[in-house]
Formats: C-alpha cells, structure tokens, sequence
C-alpha cells in the first residue's frame, strides 16, 4: 500500500489497529466461503462511527477500494477482501447503545452479535426475532447489508422487517440518517433499499431494531420420515391447513449423520429425512393448534413423531439444525453451501433433481432447508486435494441455481449473491434491469470502492484465488512498497 | 379533475408515459392530496385484474389499478389476508395507490406493513421500458430491494404496473375488544402495556378522544375468549367486546369527517402523549393513534391551523403526510434531506419524466 | 480447509495437525466462544485466524515469528472445541504446533530467563516450595524485582501452607468399593496441599483405597501445553511407570494434569511407548468423575451455604467434565449451588499463561472475579489450582474474601461437620 495511504490513516486512528503485517493479511483474506481468497493491503480496525467515517471519506478522496466486515461469515464471499484495497472491520463498533421497552427497539453499533441483541432485550421479556444459523457470532451489520434470513423468518421476515432506522456513512463520504424508531415511514423506504444491499452503498453505523415479545409459548416437533417425498407432503399439509408455524425445517439423511456427529443430535433411526415445525404465540392459541399440527403430522406417517418436552428439547433440536452447515465438514474436506428458493411445492421435485444431478456427477449433496418458504441450502460436497474436484462441484452448483431460475424461484433466499453467484444475476434479471442497479450503485458509489467486485457479474471466473503477487509483479512490471 | 389518459394495457402505458415531458400517475384518487399536479395525468384503473394467485405459495400477482377489494375478495374466498389492513378499501383505493402511498391499517401492527409483504414489482420507466424487480417467491435476496424502496415514494420513480405479494392465512377467529379509559396517558400506557404482552394482538387502536383503547385478538376461536378474560384479570380493567364492523368503517376513515384535511404521521411510541396534548390541541384537530402508537392519523377542518400544525409538527420532530386536504403542499413538519436522494431519483429517472418528492 | 501443508516433514505429529486443519471449515463460529477475540476483537488471536496462521506457517508460506505473538496468546482453554460444528481437535493443533515452533520461536532474554525458571522449579516441589519462599520474602521486604518476575510473585500467597507429605497407601473405610492411584500434583502440593488431604479424605470415606506413588512426578502437562516436548515426554515417561496396574483408575484433582494426561498419546505419537501412553490415557480419571460414577456416599449434615461452581476449562472443555463435579457439591444437603454468568470463559490461568501473558490474564481474571462476586456465593469451588490461584489473587484485589476452595475440600468439609454437628 501506498505509504501516503497508510500515513494518512494513521492520522485517523492508532497505528496498531492499522493492520499490515502479513499474519495478519493472512487471517482476514476469507470469510466463510473458502474458495475465495483475497490478501487485502491493510485491515483498518476503527472503534467508534467517527473514526468509520473518517475512514470511509478517506477511502473516497484517495479512491482506495474497501470491504466493511463484521465477523467474516459470510457464505456467498461477501466479505472478500479486494487487492489493493482495505478491510474495514467493524467488530470492535459493538456497543448497545440502548434497549428501550417502551417502545421495544434497540439501538446498536454495526458490530453487535446477533444472538447478544436478544440476550439484552430478554429482561424485558422482549428479543430479536431474525436467527441465521451463525447468529452466535454474525453481526447486525452483515445481517443487513444481506439481509440475513435464518429458520424463523417464515413467520418473521428477514433482516430488513426489523430495521425500523439506519444512519450509515455512504460511499460518497455522506453520513445519511433515514427512520426515525417509527415502525411506519414517509417517503421512499430507504432502509428498506439499503437492507441486502451487499455493502455496495456504504456502512451502518448506527441501526435502530425491532424487538418482538418473547412468545408465550412454543410447541416444536420433530418428525422422522422414510423419505423426503413425504416429509414434502407433510409440509403441504400443514400449510394447506392454515396453519402459520414459526419454522418449518427439513433436513435430509447425510445432513442428519453430521448433526449427529457435531453436536451428538438425537434422531428417530433408519429416517432419511426429519422435519421440525416449530408453532408459537399465546399458550392458548398453541394449545389448539398443536392438536391440529399433531393430527396433521400423524396423517403424514412419520417413522416417530418427537415433541419437545420442554425448553432443553427444543434448544437440543434447533441445536442441530443450526450447525449442520458446517457440521458437514465431518464428513468431507470441503464444501459449497448453496441457497436457491424454488416455489414451495415444486421443492419435492427439485429435491429429485439435485440427486439425480448429483450422481450423475458423482458427487454427494447433503440437504438442508427452509421447507415453508422453498428456500434450499443443498451443500455440495468435495474434496478439493482431487484435481478437478472444485471446478465440478461449482459446475453442479450452477446447473442447481439454473433450474431454480427455471422452476420460477430465485438464485439466492438469504445468502446473497456476494462473490459467488454474480455470473448467475443475468438468470434472473434483464439488461435493462442489470443497467438500472448498476445506475443506482454508483448513485451511492461513483468511485466504484465499496465492496467492489460484488455482486454484479465480472469478467473472471469465479474459482480463481486471488492470493499471493498479482500477475504484473510476478512479471516483475509492477511491485508493491 | 378526471386523469386526461387511462391506458388499459402495457403498450397504451407506455405510449402515455413518452407522450408528455411530464407525468404523473394515479389510481382511485382517494388520497387526492397526493397525485402530484404537475405534468399530464395518467390513471391506472384500467390496468386492472389479479393475473397470478397461488394459494399454496401465499402468493398473488395483481395489476396496480386492481381495487383493494377485489384483492381481498379473492384472498378471502380462499382463507387468506393481507395483513395489514389495506386502507380506503370500500372507497375503492387500488393495490398500487396503497403500495405507492405506503399507507397500512392497524393490522401492520403484528405482522408488519405493506413494506413487508412486497415481493416483487413491474414498473414502467421514464423511457418507456418494462422492469420487474424483487420476484414472485417469498424469499429472495437477488438484487437490490427496489421493490421495498418503491413504498411511500408516491410515483416518483416509475409507473406501478403490476406488483406480488406475500399473504398468511386468515386467522380462524378475530374478537375485538374495547378498553375504556380516562385520558390519553392512561390510553397510550394500556397500549404499551398491551404491545409488550403476551397475547400477540392482532390490532391496536386509540380512537379519537382517547377515552378507549382497542385491542383486537387473532387465532383459534376456542382461544381467543380464553385469552380476553386472561387479559382483563392480569391487567385488572373491564372491558367490552366490539362489533367487527369498526374495522371496515376504520379502513375508510369514517370518524375524519367530509371535507377534513386527512394526514399520515409516523410517531415513536414515546411521543404519543406529547403529540395528543400539542397537536390534539389544536381547534378542530382529532387524532387516532394506530398500530400501537406508531401512527398518529390527524384530521382537522379548519385550514387556519396549518402553520400552527406546521410548527407543532417540527418541533416534535415530526414529519406528516397529506391523504386529504391542500395545506400547499403534500407533506408538512420537519424534513430531512440528503444529497444521495437527487443522485438516487436521477439513477431512477434521468429525464425527469416523473414528479419529485420536493418539500 | 484445503491445505498444502507437507506432513510427511513434520515428523509424527504432522498428521494431527494437518488432518485438524482439514476439519476447519472457517465457519467462525468459534470466535463466539474465545476469550482472547472477547478481549482482543481482532482475527489473528482467534480459533479460526490461529488455525490460518498455523496452518500458513506449516506451509511453509509465512515466518513463524509473524505466527508467534499470536500462538502465544492462545489460552489453550479449548473453549473453540465445543463451540465448533465440524468437530476441529484444536488441541491436536495447538500443542504440536507449539512443540515444532519450539526452535523458531524466538524470545527476549527476560523471556526465556522466566520460562526457565518456571521450568526449573515448578515441576519440582522442593524447588518450587523454595522458590516461593524466597519469592515470599521479596515481596514482604519489598525488595525491587525485574518486571517479567512481578506476575509470579503476584502468585504467591501471603501465607504458604506448611509442606506436606502423603503415605503411599490409604486404606478406604467400611467395604472396599475400589482402589486406585492418585496424581498428587506437583505446584498444588507447595500452594494448597490440603487439596491432596481433603481428596486422600474423601476418597477413604467412599471406601476407596488410594495409592500415591512416590515414583510420580510432574505431569507434564505445563511442558506440553508451552511446548516443552522433550521435558513433556520425559515426565510422561516418568508417569507410565509410576502408577501400578491393579488400580481401577488413576485420578488427578488437578484439570490441567488430567487433561494432560489424557494427551499422553500424542505427547509419545511415534516413540515405542504411544500404545502404553494410550492404555494409560483412557485409565485417568478426574476424582470428581470418578466419585460421580461410583456413587458418592452423599455428607449428612445440613449445610447452608451458597456455593458458586467455576468450570476449570481444562476439566469442562478438555474432558466434557461439568455436571459431575456439580452434581457432587449438589448432594451436600441445604448446599445452594450457583452458576457464575459467563462462566463458559476462562479466568486467565491457563497453565502459566497468567506469567507469560500478564495483561490478558488480568483482565479475564478481573471479569471472572467481578462475576463471582455477583453471584453473592459464600465460596467458590473449582477443580484446579491454577484457577483457584487465579481466582484467589484476583478477588483479593477487589477486596473479596470470598474463599477459593477445591471441590473435594468443600466435600471433604461437609464430611467433619458430621463429627461436629
């Protein structure tokens, strides 16, 4: 990095949390898609929104592109660091600045974990209702700049249903406040715009949350089943019958043998597939409708049907839905998380598609999904030592997002489309539309520096690793100070 | 005035659109504060009809001139809801004057507002070409979320030419009750109270005078006197049970009497009080508290209060929106505005075709 | 992760580091439950950012001292285990690591000078019993000592308990319902040797016939966990033979000499003891497990008294001991246990951490300590005297005199007030 650069931002903030020694280069190149890696010229570690700001505002003058990062678990590479540019990490911006039960909101830093939001609105018999499965550690800023999803945005929604105020520093070096705490708005929903904007428009600095009562009640059950196709039809049933659960969530056989491998899970033997639905509200209203869930469930033949008895159950069963993305790393070096939506009821169908296309490729697929909103997490399993193993398990991936396209869903329900799937856009959108997101990007970001590369298709392949010299050093045409 | 074009299919859309240097588009007009005057206007009535509905996705597809009743008809007919209480609906306000005003009833209240329940839009630009942005499942996190930002921005981006929605299941059962109390504080303390709770109400409502509180209750029926007599132990009040029949009458404003400036403001829960003493205060004025406090809807008829509203609006931070009335212009209070809203409106629309949100 | 590190050079402990990198799916998950990134907030001093940097030094693509002030850091409270879905033995990392990197590591005079003497002494009671005599009387005349001794002196206790001696064989009382071999410890016998006689005590009173082999030494575990392989193999060694083969268990009341015992596999991986350093492995036990699973005779006195429970990382993370020790204070009759709030993190002990790495050490003994005293709790209990010495320091600076107890002394204090009450 230029040394100008890294003087100028030791103006800004403390020379050690300017970071540019090569341990630490190395463990901030990823995030947590694997198969991208990218050495960053400098982690910049602000504490406070000022300092953000001045950061960002520098960045704009010098044009230094940036990458905002909150804890690096992002699966579609969203927090890939560009050559030549800054992270910027925000996880030390981790203060709550107030929970107010009145009117049940909570005012936080960008850097504030998920699951702590919730852990400070429980005395109030209140908590934060959006959970992706990394919410141990992800943060309110990454959640909205991907407008994270997770089990319980059925009923909930996602991110951007619970962002009542943001104020950000845009790329521009403008510091906008939109929302005032209201639940309702005038005007153009700006959070609304900058809820899964990929951090191509800036940084949140300041995020005004929704809080919803703890519910009264919940009723979670977990059904094994002999087969996907009937777990499927379960779900149909359910939703045919007016019923509006939390969650409803399916896991397949290879999902299942690593959450019981992870976290030592419990499940009903010989099932290849297990539902969890998970019913609440007011004790009353539950205790109807579990008798209707039940019936339900019944009706579907189950190989066992498993409610949960209290609390612990029902923490033990989220326990190992939640960690069964990365659980699969039990059973294979490595892998690629995929999140396409297809129409709810075709899921049985693009269920047999995927294994169908899976062994024809010879490659194992663990699934994992959203069952009432149709959003699918296959993970497609790989070993990367075995040459050629990548570049196939991508090629499976694409061929999966395609027929997602076709089947009238979408390329990604709650991931984003971040590094990996920006050659997939055009599936899904026109020219003409393409043209219009990209005029609205560089209405906030005419220098093209925040969170550059992301996205929106480029010309590169989406395997390569950009590690190590560029290419005009290692032709000794360019160096680096 | 009668709209000088009602084009009745895509292509006359957009023959429309490019045949004036200056549009502005409307529905049923019955939020006449809010159809902008400049530039020939272009009606959507006719682009009407629910082209797309899939019960088992909860989804539904419908032109933007299609009336809010015929949506709620349709999604009736098979036990599903929109659940935030679409307004004006027997006055024959259409989907797409809904989603362009941003405007949501008291059920926005448990589930969220018309902004959370938008999927995916198709608008026509200022040059005439088709866009759909968002999409037809009900997750989706393609793209930027242009569907969302379209809320509330009063046509001023493009022309609404058909929008999906997301949709629940109709509750089995409602049971509204009514709450008297003795003043504002006590009726804004109930409604904190009661939105913090356990019993998940579906609505929360403080009608004008605020000497009573509306709480309705959504879920199976067997529950729901369970819950009520539950709610009037814990909270030690009496209470009464109200005919459904408030909600329809509710959803067309009929306690804001004919010829009443009508306006929308959006409220922190903590400024309720303060807004119903300062603002309540003024001749003429009512207030309805909705959606637990964070709406304040305002009618008045006396035209002199403007300036007075003005300044009272502005110093509580407030910001209002006009439905009905012409205190000159479509929004009134305190107003923030940002460099990256002229730069956003040019990316939307470079000609300049459609109105801007000035203040 | 994908890796292109050349275990075959690496010696015998290549396969367990490589094959642990390769569980690592960088998920990040584990930085939730690390104490250094709580304190820190920065990738390198992570589960996950550790595992690149090693995995990066191993590849032979950065210099191992870039990697070390980072290694350093690492607790090795294996607080990531648990947290982790894909099941990454971060202990078959950490430790080998630190094992190779012994040799590249480079340190400051004043560095090396207190490891030495912390290798020379504490593994040795005598030594370490005259060291902290001496360390005693600086502190009291006040005598100036060099900066990197002042965390060590801060150790010692104002008053050292007079030296003790245990018989090799105890007899258990009544019917004998087991026998088996004790760790007695090494810096636990010169700083708190009661915890040797009230487990000696307790056991008797189950029934248990105890022998302590004056042939045991240090267990090695301290060498181990700073990277010490020679003189952790050495101990390790020395313990193989110690113990005899007809007792049912050998027992520590010491986590961190358990767990690393339970390692002793991996400490002797590729020398012709790995099968018997196995055997040896899966016959340790912690007393508190042990009692759990023979059924304790439950004290039947009634004593009120309001105890907080600290989780030793090495007893909970490392041998998934909790509810036994727990479960043992809990079947005192009126004894009301108390969960500390954040217990899941460690008070900074660490082994010697709290010498080697001062400012961190203090600041999570300073959250633990803060948060015991919230619990209101008459006592503390623990299952291992690096934390209780941690602990004891640490709320003494806070002006607590809350005591810090080992679990079998709160046990073995409800068993005498049978013989008073």
């Amino acid at each position: 990095m230029a040394s100008v650069v890294l003087q100028r931002l030791s103006t800004l903030i403390p020379a050690e949390r300017i970071l540019t020694r090569p341990a630490e280069l190395a463990s901030y190149e990823s995030d947590g898609l694997t198969a991208f890696r990218a050495r960053p010229d400098a982690i910049v570690v602000p504490e406070t929104q000022e300092e953000t700001i001045d950061i960002v505002r520098l960045c704009h003058e010098l044009g230094i592109p940036f990458v905002a990062r909150g804890s690096g678990t992002s699966l579609s590479g969203g927090s890939l660091p560009v050559a030549n540019g800054i992270v910027i990490a925000l996880n030390r911006l981790n203060r709550i600045l107030h929970i107010d039960p009145t009117t049940r909101t909570a005012v936080v830093e960008p850097g504030v974990i998920n699951t702590h939001v919730t852990q400070a609105a429980s005395p109030f018999g209140l908590h934060y209702a959006p959970d992706p499965s990394s919410q141990s550690i992800c943060t309110i800023g990454g959640n909205i700049a991907f407008n994270s999803g997770g089990a319980h945005c059925l009923k909930h929604g996602m991110t951007a249903n619970h962002v009542l105020a943001i104020k950000a520093v845009l790329a521009t070096g403008e510091v906008v406040e939109w929302g005032t705490g209201s639940r309702e708005f005038i005007g153009p929903d700006w959070c609304g715009l900058f809820s899964g904007h990929e951090g191509l428009f800036g940084i949140a600095l300041q995020i005004t949350l929704q809080l919803l009562p703890k519910p009264d009640r919940f009723h979670t059950v977990l059904a094994g089943y002999q087969s996907l196709e009937q777990a499927g039809d379960a779900v149909a049933a359910i939703i045919a019958s007016g019923l509006l659960p939390g969650a409803i969530e399916i896991m397949d056989a290879l999902a299942l043998e690593a959450a019981k491998a992870a976290v030592h899970a419990d499940y009903p033997p010989g099932c290849e597939a297990v539902l969890i639905v998970e019913l609440e509200g007011p004790r009353e209203a539950v205790e109807v409708e579990r008798t209707q869930l039940e019936a339900i469930l019944s009706a579907s033949r189950p190989v066992e049907m498993r409610p949960a008895r209290d609390s612990a159950e029902r923490l033990a069963i989220w326990k190992g839905r939640k960690s069964a993305f990365s659980a699969v790393g039990r059973l294979s070096p490595d892998f690629i998380v995929q999140d396409g939506v297809v129409p709810r009821r075709r899921l049985g169908e693009a269920l047999r598609k995927i294994a169908r296309m899976a062994s024809e490729s010879g490659i194992r697929v663990a699934n994992v999904f959203h069952a009432g909103d149709g959003n699918l997490h296959p993970l497609i399993l790989f070993d990367g030592r075995v040459p050629g193993a990548l570049e196939r398990a991508e090629q499976l991936a694409g061929r999966i997002l395609k027929m997602c396209v076709e089947m009238g869903g979408s390329i990604t329900g709650e991931h984003g489309i971040g590094m990996e799937k920006r050659e997939f856009l055009p599936d899904m959108f026109s020219p003409a539309e393409i043209r219009l997101m990209e005029r609205i990007h560089a209405a906030f970001d005419p220098k093209k520096i925040s969170n550059p590369g992301k996205m929106f298709p480029a010309g590169t392949a989406p395997s390569l690793q950009l590690h190590g010299l560029h290419p005009l050093e290692k032709a000794g045409l360019a160096s680096r100070e | 005035m009668s709209p000088t074009l009602t084009p009745s299919s895509v292509t006359e859309l957009r023959d429309a659109i490019l045949a004036s240097a200056r549009v502005s588009i409307e529905g049923a007009r019955t939020k006449p504060a809010l159809i902008a005057s400049a530039g020939s206007s272009i009606g959507l009535r006719q682009l009407s009809g629910i082209t797309e509905y899939d019960p088992e996705e909860f989804t539904f597809t419908a032109l933007a001139g299609t009336p809010l009743r015929e949506v709620i008809a349709a999604l009736d007919s098979r036990n599903q809801r929109l659940p935030f209480d679409p307004m004006l609906v027997e006055s024959g306000g259409t989907l797409g004057g809904a989603f362009a005003s941003g405007l949501s009833g008291p059920g926005r209240h448990r589930h969220g507002g018309i902004r959370d329940f938008i999927l995916g839009i198709r608008f026509m630009d200022g040059e005439g070409r088709l866009l759909r942005l968002g999409g037809k499942v009900v997750k989706n996190a393609a793209g930027f979320d242009v569907p969302k930002f379209f809320v509330g921005s009063l046509g001023c981006f493009g022309a609404l030419v058909d929008l999906t929605f997301k949709v629940f299941p109709r509750p089995p059962a409602q049971l509204t009750l009514r709450f008297p109390t003795q003043h504002v504080e006590e009726s804004v303390e109930l409604i904190t109270r009661l939105a913090s709770s356990r019993w998940d109400c579906d609505a929360l409502e403080i009608p004008t005078g605020a000497r009573h509180v509306l709480a309705r209750l959504a879920g199976p029926n067997r529950a729901l006197n369970l819950m009520a007599s539950d709610m009037g132990r814990a909270l030690k009040r009496e209470f009464t049970v109200e005919d459904p029949s408030i909600w329809a009458a509710m959803a067309e404003f009929a306690w804001s009497p004919p010829g009443h400036a009508l306006a929308k403001v959006p409220l922190v829960p903590t400024s309720a009080v303060e807004c119903a003493k300062v603002i309540g205060s003024l001749p003429t004025m009512q207030v309805h508290f909705s959606a637990a406090c964070n709406v304040a809807f305002l009618s008045w008829a006396d035209p002199t209060i403007h300036a007075a509203l003005q300044t009272s609006l502005a110093q509580l931070g407030l910001e209002a929106m006009m439905l009905r009335g012409d205190p000159g212009g479509w929004c009134m209070g305190r107003r923030r505005v940002t460099q990256i809203e002229a730069a956003v409106k040019h990316a939307f629309d470079p000609l300049n075709r459609f109105p801007t949100l000035s203040r | 992760m994908l890796h292109q590190i050349q275990t075959d050079k690496l010696g015998p402990m290549g396969s367990a580091m490589s094959e642990a990198v390769s569980t690592c799916v960088h998920c990040g998950f584990c930085l939730a439950a690390c104490p250094t990134y709580r304190e820190l907030g920065q990738e390198m001093d992570s589960p996950r950012g550790r595992i690149v940097l090693m995995k990066e030094v191993l590849e032979g693509k950065l210099p191992w001292e870039e990697a070390q002030p980072h290694v350093d850091r690492c607790l090795g409270c294996l607080s990531c285990e648990p947290a982790c879905p894909s099941g990454v033995p971060y202990r078959d990392l950490i430790s080998p690591f630190r094992a190779v990197a012994q040799k590249h590591f480079k340190r400051p005079f004043a560095d090396r000078l207190r490891r030495l003497l912390t290798r020379v002494t504490l593994p040795y009671p005598r030594r370490f019993r005259a060291a902290m005599q001496a360390g005693g009387w600086i502190k009291k005349i006040g005598l100036w000592s060099p900066r990197m001794l002042r965390p060590m002196l801060d150790l010692i206790p104002a008053n050292l308990p007079a030296a003790q001696t245990w018989p090799e064989f105890t007899e258990g009382s009544g019917p004998r319902r087991a026998r088996v071999g004790l760790l007695l410890g090494c810096a636990q016998q010169v700083l708190d040797p009661d915890i040797n006689t009230a487990t000696i005590e307790v056991l008797r009173r189950n029934g248990v016939d105890v022998v302590a082999p004056r042939t045991q030494g240090c267990c090695g575990g301290l060498a181990w966990h700073t990277g010490d392989l020679a003189a952790a193999r050495k101990f390790a060694r020395q313990q193989l033979d110690a113990f005899p083969a007809d007792v049912d268990a050998i027992l520590s009341n010491a986590a961190g000499c358990g767990s690393a015992m339970h390692e002793y596999a991996l400490v002797l991986r590729g020398t012709p003891l790995e099968d018997k350093a196995r055997c040896f492995g899966k016959r340790v036990k912690d007393v508190s497990s042990f009692l759990h699973e023979l059924g304790l005779v439950p004290p039947k006195c009634s004593w009120p008294i309001r105890v907080a429970y600290h989780d030793a990382c090495h007893l909970a993370n490392a041998q998934g001991v909790r509810d036994e020790p727990r479960s043992l204070l809990r079947s005192i009759p009126g004894l009301e246990l108390q969960e500390i709030s954040g217990g899941e993190f460690c008070c900074g002990s660490a082994g010697s951490y709290n010498l080697d790495e001062p400012q961190v050490a203090q600041s999570l003994g300073a959250s633990k300590a803060r948060a015991i005293i919230d619990t209101r709790a008459e006592i503390v209990a623990s299952g291992n005297i690096g934390c209780l010495a941690q602990i004891r320091m640490h709320l003494e600076q806070q002006g607590s005199a809350v005591p810090a107890r080992h679990s079998m002394q709160v046990l073995r204090d409800a068993y005498r007030r049978e013989s008073t009450g």
